[in-house]
C-alpha cells in the first residue's frame, strides 16, 4: 500500500477519522529558480551541469550573492530545500579562485558531519578540483590529524571539538586560522539554552584568534524555522546578519493528521494513554509496509514502544531487528548501524527521541508519528520533514498525549500550521558559562589590558578575578596564563554541569562494560538506587550509584514495572536585577535565586495500567543552583479577600496555565523552564508565582519571560476561558483533584486581576515616557 | 552583588593570591655548566653512520658528535595546548674541552622571547638535535611558543634524534619501562639522589612566580641538567651497543637490537646479530627471524637449513614445519614432502604440552593445506 492508498483508506475509516481533529493536506509547492550568480568562479557550474542542474532556487542565489559581497548571512528554509549549496557554492568557489582559502564547518552532531562530508566530497570529484575535505572529529584517526591540520580547505568539525580538540591547540593550525574565510554553521536553532551559550562563547575565542592570525572571516549560518532566526544568528555571532527566507525549493504533497486520543474519563479530562494510540499507527504503517519513523520525547518511551513493536515483528528465531530504537547513550557503532539498515530499507521502523531530527542522511521515508509535542514547533517540521524529503506524498500523524501542552496544540492545530511563534533563546553572558570560556581564551592566547573579550561585558573584571585566583599573572600589559590544568577539559558543551555519569553493566561478574551516559542533574532522577533504567527496551536495576566516582552500577532485570522519582525544590533569593512596585500596578520583579533540588523517593508504576505498585526511598546529596528567576506578586486585594485553601487552588492553577504556555513561547523544553507559586515566598514575603530556568546561571528565559510577561498572562488565561471543561482538567488548570473544585474559577479571577494591573502599569510607562 | 562578589561566590575554592615577584630585566637568566668528558665514556665516537642504523632519519653524513644539540625543556603543564610554556630549556653540546650544558630560565612571563630568540640561535649553529622524547613533547611545544611569539619555528626542522623510541626498541623487552631515570639506572649504572620528580616542576615554577624565590628553582634546573647529561651518555652508549654487538650482555637485549635493525632495514646486521643471540629461551625466535629474513632475502637454502635444524632441536614450535610444508608445497614442489611436515605439524600441535587455544586458526589452515595437498596428490595418482 503507498501513502495515498492508506490515506484514503483511512479517511474512510470512522472509528479513526472520530479521532483526528484536524487532517490538513499541504499542496505540493512549485520551484522558484534563479540563475546561477555571475560572481562565482566560473569552473564550479560545469559540474553542476554534469548532474542536470542548470539553475538555482531563488534562496540559494540570494544567500550566495549576499555571501559573495561579503555579508554574514542566516539562511532560513525548511528540511530537504537545498540549503547546504548555500554556504558549498560560495565556499567552494572562494577555494577555486584562491586556493589558500581555508573553510571551516560546524555541525551539532558528529553523525551529520560525516554526512556532509561525504556530499561535499561528491560535489569536489564532479568538479574534478584539488579540495581537500576533511571531518575533525573524536573519531579522526591520529594519523591523518596532521594532514587534516596542514592540507584541509575545507575542514568539518563540531563545537565540542573546535571547543577542545582545536581552539586551545591553535597553534598547531596555523595554516587555518591565517586563511579561514568562511564559518559555515548549520542547525543554528538547536544552539539555543546551555549549548547555544557555550557555542556563542567558542566562538568568540574562535574570532579572538582569527584576529591573531590576521584573518577575518565571514559567517554563513543556517536555521530551521523560527522567530527570531535573526536574532538568534546575532546573539551568537555578536554581530548583524543578512536574513535569507525566500525559499524557492519545491515539495510534494503533505497529509498533516491531528490525531487526538479519545476521552477515557470525562470528570478528571484524561485520554486514551498516548504509547498505546502510537503503537497502534506504527502497528498499522508496518503492516501496510509504509517504512516509518516514530519520535517519541523520552528515552524511556522509545525503549517502552520499541520492546512492543518487536514482540509484533519477531519471527519465529526471536530476531526483530525490522524494528530498531534510536537514541542518545547508544554507543556510535550502533548507531551507524541503524542509520544504515534505514537507508538500506532493511529496517520498516523506527522509534526514536529526537536524536534523529537533524539531518542525518536515513533516505526517504513514507510516514512520520510524532508522538507527542516534541517540545518545539522547529523540531516538530524537522521530524515531520524525515517523511517525505523526495517529492513523493508524505503523511504524517501528530499523536496527542493528555499533558496540556499536546492538548494546547491540538486543539490549535493552526500554531503549528501558521507562522512559527517560537524565539531561540541563549544567554552568551550566563556567569558560568562565560566564565569558564574566558579562562579557556586567557589559556589560548594572553589577553593584554584593555582587550576586549567579543562583546562580553567586564572583561576586565574577570581578568581581575582570574589574577586575584592565582590563575593569571598580570605583567608588562598581558595576563599570562598560569595554571597546569587544561581549562577546555573542564566543560561539557552541551550539558550545564562538566562531568558525566558513566553506567556501567555488571550482570556479567566477569565482563562490566560501559553503556551509556547521564549528565549530573539527571543522575538523581534516574540513576538513583533501585531505579529502573531502559536501554534498548532491556530493563535493569540500579544496583549502586557512586555519587563521588561519577559511577552507577546497573544489572539486568525483568519486572513489570518502571520507576518515576520525585523531587523537591527550595528557593532563596541572592540578588534583584529590576522590579517594578507600584502597589497600583502589577508587582513583579526579575533577580537571582538559588534552588536546592532534593530527590527523596520514587514510584514504581506498572507498565501498561500506570498503577502505583509502592515507593522507595533515595539517599543522595542535595544539589545546589544558583540561576535567573521572574515574578509575579499576587495583588494583595485578592490574596487577602481569599481563603488559603481557595488561594492556592488558584495559584497552582495559574503556575499550571504559565507551565504549559512558556515553553512554546521560549523555545524550550518543558523541563528547562519552572514555574511555581508560593503562598508566602521567601522572595517577596508574598504569595508569589515564580519562573525560573532551570540551568546554571540562567540561559535567558526568566529575562524574556519578564520582557513578554503580557504575552504569557494573556496565553495563560485565553487557554483556559477557551478549555470546555467545568472545573479544570490537565488541558488547563490541571485536574480537578489537584486544583479542586474551585481551582479553575480562581486562577481566573487571579489572571484577570494581573492582567488589569498589568495594563496600569503600561499605562503608567506610557504616561511617565511622555 | 557586583561582578566581582558573584564571581567569589561561583567559584567555590578561591586560590592563594600571587605575592608580586620582583621586576626582572628583560633578558633571560641563563646558567652555564661544564661536565667533565670522563662521565661521559665513548660520546665522541657517535657517528652519522650509526646514528642511521638506529632511526631512518637522514643525517648529514660528516655530522660530527659536537655539532649534535642535546635539548630538554621543563614545562608548565603537560597538556600541551597553547596555555602551556617552557620556562627552562637545557641545551647540551660536547666541546673539546667538556660537556657543556646552558641552561635558559625565563624568570617571568616577559622573558620567554629572550629566552626563546636565545634559544633559536643556538639552534641556528647545531645541525641536529637530540631529545627524549622531543618528537611528541619538547619539539611541539617549542613549536607551539615560536608561532605564539611570532618567531618563525623553522629551525626546528633541524634532523632530530629522538631518544625514546629507539630506547624502547633495545631496552623494553628486558626492562619493561622505558623513562630516562630508569634507563640511567638500569642502562647507564647512575643513582640520582634527592632528584626532584619532573611531574613537580610546573608547581616550582608557580610558587616560584608567587614567591619570588629562585631558590625553588634550583632543584629543577639540577634535574633538567641531569636530563641532558644522560642523554648524551645514552646516546653514546646507543651507538656502542649498536657498533659492537657482540658486547651486548642480555639475550633479550641482542634480540631486540636484530629486531631495532631488521625494523630498519639494515639486514645483514640483523642476521649477524641473531645468530649471536645464545642458546636460551630467545634463541628459537631469533633462528625464526634469521630463517625469514634469508627467505625474503632469496637465500631459500640458508633459509631451509635454519628450518630443519630448528625441527632437530625442537624449536619454535610447529612454525618451522609450517614453513617447510610451504617451502616443499610452493617452491620445491614436492607434495609429498610438503605433506610430510604438514601431517608433522598437526602431529605437534597435537601434543599435549601445545597450547592449542592460541592457535585454533592456525590449526585450521594446516588442515586446509593438509586437504589440498591430499587432494593434488589424488590427481597426479
Amino acid at each position: 500500500m503507498n501513502v495515498d492508498q492508506l490515506s484514503e483508506a483511512l479517511r474512510r475509516d470512522a472509528g479513526f477519522m472520530e479521532n483526528v481533529v484536524r487532517w490538513e493536506v499541504l499542496p505540493p509547492r512549485p520551484a522558484a529558480y534563479a540563475p546561477f550568480p555571475e560572481e562565482l568562479d566560473p569552473h564550479l557550474i560545469p559540474a553542476f551541469e554534469k548532474r542536470g542542474i542548470h539553475q538555482l532556487y531563488t534562496h540559494q542565489a540570494h544567500a550566495v550573492r549576499e555571501v559573495l559581497t561579503g555579508k554574514d548571512v542566516v539562511v532560513v528554509t525548511p528540511t530537504a530545500s537545498g540549503k547546504t549549496l548555500c554556504y558549498n557554492l560560495p565556499v567552494l568557489s572562494s577555494i577555486l579562485k584562491n586556493p589558500d582559502t581555508r573553510a571551516l564547518y560546524l555541525f551539532p552532531t558528529k553523525a551529520l558531519s560525516s554526512d556532509q562530508v561525504s556530499e561535499l566530497y561528491d560535489l569536489i570529484q564532479l568538479m574534478g578540483a584539488d579540495i581537500k575535505t576533511y571531518t575533525y572529529d573524536g573519531d579522526t584517526p591520529g594519523a591523518a590529524r596532521k594532514a587534516v591540520r596542514q592540507a584541509g580547505h575545507i575542514v568539518v568539525t563540531n563545537p565540542d571539538m573546535l571547543h577542545s580538540g582545536i581552539l586551545p591547540h591553535h597553534t598547531k593550525w596555523v595554516k587555518l586560522f591565517e586563511n579561514l574565510r568562511y564559518i559555515v554553521i548549520d542547525e543554528i536553532h538547536s544552539y539555543r539554552g546551555v549549548f547555544g551559550s557555550n557555542l556563542a562563547n567558542v566562538l568568540r575565542r574562535l574570532v579572538r584568534l582569527c584576529d591573531f592570525y590576521g584573518s577575518h572571516p565571514q559567517f554563513i549560518l543556517c536555521s530551521a524555522t523560527i522567530q527570531n532566526p535573526q536574532e538568534l544568528a546575532r546573539t551568537l555571532i555578536g554581530r548583524d546578519v543578512t536574513l535569507i527566507d525566500d525559499n524557492g525549493a519545491p515539495m510534494g504533497a503533505r497529509h498533516f493528521v491531528f490525531y487526538n486520543p479519545p476521552v477515557v474519563n470525562q470528570q478528571l479530562g484524561i485520554r486514551a494513554p498516548l504509547l498505546p494510540t502510537a503503537r497502534g499507527i506504527t502497528e498499522m504503517l508496518l503492516k501496510n509496509g509504509i517504512q516509518s519513523i516514530t519520535f517519541t520525547r523520552s528515552r524511556l518511551n522509545v525503549e517502552v514502544l520499541t520492546h512492543y513493536l518487536k514482540e509484533i515483528v519477531r519471527d519465529p528465531l526471536g530476531n526483530a531487528g525490522r524494528v530498531r530504537g534510536y537514541r542518545g547513550g547508544y554507543l556510535p557503532t550502533e548507531r551507524r548501524e541503524i542509520e544504515k539498515g534505514l537507508r538500506a530499507g532493511k529496517i520498516d521502523a523506527v522509534i526514536s527521541t529526537s536524536a534523529l531530527e537533524l539531518g542525518i542522511d536515513i533516505g526517504a521515508l513514507d510516514a512520520c508519528v510524532l508522538c507527542g509535542y516534541p517540545g518545539t514547533i522547529a523540531s516538530a517540521w524537522q521530524q515531520a520533514g524525515r517523511a517525505g524529503r523526495r517529492k513523493d506524498t508524505s503523511i504524517i500523524f501528530y499523536v496527542a498525549s493528555s499533558s496540556p501542552i499536546d492538548q494546547f496544540l491540538v486543539s490549535h492545530p493552526d500554531y503549528f500550521l501558521g507562522q512559527s511563534p517560537e524565539n531561540a533563546l541563549l544567554n552568551p553572558d550566563n556567569l558560568y558559562i562565560l566564565l569558564s570560556h574566558f579562562k579557556c581564551a586567557a589559556y589560548e592566547l594572553p589577553f593584554l589590558d584593555g582587550e576586549n573579550f567579543g562583546n562580553a561585558p567586564s572583561s576586565d573584571q574577570l581578568l581581575g578575578f582570574l589574577e586575584e585566583s592565582g590563575i593569571v599573572r598580570h605583567v608588562d600589559g598581558r595576563y599570562h596564563w598560569m595554571a597546569e590544568d587544561f581549562p577546555a577539559s573542564d566543560i561539557s558543551l552541551r550539558s550545564a554541569a562538566s562531568e558525566n555519569f558513566v553506567i556501567i553493566d555488571i550482570t556479567d561478574p566477569a565482563h562490566h562494560r560501559v553503556i551509556g551516559e547521564m549528565d549530573r542533574f539527571t543522575v538523581p532522577m534516574l540513576l538513583h538506587e533501585n531505579a529502573i533504567y531502559m536501554h534498548e527496551g532491556t530493563q535493569y536495576q540500579v544496583e549502586k550509584l557512586d555519587f563521588d566516582a561519577c559511577k552507577a552500577f546497573i544489572r539486568h532485570v525483568d519486572v513489570g514495572y518502571y520507576t518515576d522519582a520525585d523531587l523537591n525544590i527550595s528557593l532563596a533569593l541572592l540578588d534583584i536585577e529590576d522590579e517594578k512596585k507600584d502597589p497600583d500596578a502589577l508587582q513583579m520583579g526579575l533577580g537571582e535565586i538559588k534552588v536546592t533540588a532534593l530527590v527523596t523517593m520514587f514510584k514504581k508504576i506498572r507498565f501498561d495500567t500506570h498503577e502505583n505498585l509502592g515507593w522507595g526511598q533515595v539517599r543522595l546529596p542535595e544539589t545546589d543552583m544558583h540561576t535567573t528567576a521572574m515574578w509575579w506578586i499576587i495583588p494583595p486585594e485578592i490574596s487577602a479577600s481569599l481563603p488559603s485553601d481557595q488561594l492556592k487552588n488558584g495559584m497552582l492553577g495559574v503556575s499550571n496555565l504559565l507551565r504549559i504556555v512558556a515553553p512554546l513561547y521560549l523555545m524550550c523544553a518543558a523541563t528547562d523552564v519552572v514555574v511555581v507559586y508560593q503562598v508566602k515566598s521567601p522572595i517577596t514575603d508574598q504569595p508569589t508565582i515564580i519562573l525560573y530556568d532551570q540551568c546554571p546561571g540562567g540561559i535567558g528565559l526568566a529575562h524574556k519571560a519578564y520582557q513578554m510577561q503580557h504575552l504569557l498572562l494573556d496565553k495563560a488565561l485565553d487557554i483556559v476561558s477557551h478549555c470546555t471543561c467545568s472545573q479544570g482538567c490537565p488541558s488547563c488548570v490541571g485536574p480537578v483533584g489537584e486544583v479542586g473544585i474551585d481551582g479553575k474559577e480562581t486562577a481566573v479571577m487571579i489572571l484577570r486581576h494581573l492582567q488589569e494591573k498589568n495594563r496600569r502599569l503600561t499605562e503608567k510607562g506610557g504616561r511617565q515616557k511622555a | 552583588m557586583n561582578l566581582l562578589d558573584k564571581l567569589r561566590s561561583i567559584e567555590s575554592k578561591p586560590r592563594e593570591a600571587p605575592k608580586p615577584a620582583p621586576v626582572p630585566e628583560r633578558t633571560c637568566y641563563v646558567k652555564h655548566i661544564t661536565r667533565d668528558l670522563s662521565e661521559f665514556p665513548g660520546c665522541f665516537s657517535v657517528t652519522a653512520d650509526l646514528l642511521n642504523l638506529m632511526w631512518k632519519e637522514q643525517l648529514p653524513q660528516d655530522l660530527h658528535p659536537t655539532e649534535i644539540l642535546y635539548l630538554d625543556t621543563e614545562t608548565t603543564g603537560l597538556g600541551g595546548g597553547a596555555g602551556t610554556l617552557a620556562f627552562e630549556i637545557g641545551i647540551g653540546r660536547l666541546t673539546e674541552s667538556g660537556f657543556q650544558i646552558d641552561q635558559y630560565v625565563m624568570r617571568d612571563y616577559p622573558e620567554e622571547l629572550p629566552m626563546l630568540t636565545c634559544i633559536r640561535e643556538k639552534l641556528l649553529q647545531s645541525r641536529a638535535i637530540c631529545t627524549f622524547n622531543g618528537r611528541s613533547f619538547d619539539i611541539p611545544l617549542l613549536r607551539s611558543r615560536f608561532v605564539m611569539n611570532r618567531l618563525r619555528p623553522d629551525v626546528l626542522d633541524l634532523p632530530h634524534i629522538d631518544l625514546l623510541p629507539i630506547a624502547r626498541r633495545l631496552w623494553k623487552m628486558r626492562l619493561n619501562r622505558c623513562t630516562l631515570s630508569h634507563l640511567e639506572e638500569e642502562i647507564l649504572g647512575i643513582q640520582r639522589h634527592g632528584d626532584l620528580p619532573g611531574s613537580e616542576a610546573p608547581k616550582r615554577f608557580f610558587d616560584y612566580l608567587k614567591t619570588g624565590e629562585f631558590t625553588l628553582l634550583e632543584d629543577v634546573l639540577f634535574h633538567n641538567e641531569q636530563d641532558v647529561a644522560s642523554m648524551c651518555t645514552l646516546l653514546a652508549r646507543m651507538a656502542h651497543d649498536y657498533d659492537r654487538p657482540e658486547r651486548i650482555v642480555h639475550q633479550e637485549d641482542l634480540f631486540s637490537m636484530g629486531l631495532a635493525l631488521e625494523k630498519e632495514r639494515h639486514q645483514e646486521r640483523a642476521r649477524t646479530v641473531y645468530r649471536m643471540v645464545p642458546s636460551g629461551k630467545l634463541h628459537g625466535k631469533s633462528q625464526a627471524h634469521l630463517a625469514k629474513s634469508h627467505m625474503r632475502g632469496g637465500e631459500i637454502e640458508e633459509s631451509v637449513c635454519i628450518w630443519l635444524s630448528m625441527v632437530e632441536r625442537r624449536e619454535g614450535g610447529i612454525e618451522p614445519m609450517v614453513e617447510l610444508a610451504k617451502y616443499y608445497e610452493h617452491r620445491a614442489g614436492d607434495l609429498r614432502e610438503a605433506l610430510r611436515w604438514t601431517e608433522k605439524a598437526i602431529l605437534t600441535a597435537s601434543e599435549p604440552s601445545m597450547d592449542t587455544g592460541a592457535m585454533q586458526d592456525t590449526l585450521l589452515s594446516l588442515q586446509y593445506r593438509y586437504d589440498r595437498l591430499r587432494r593434488r596428490l589424488d590427481v597426479l595418482t
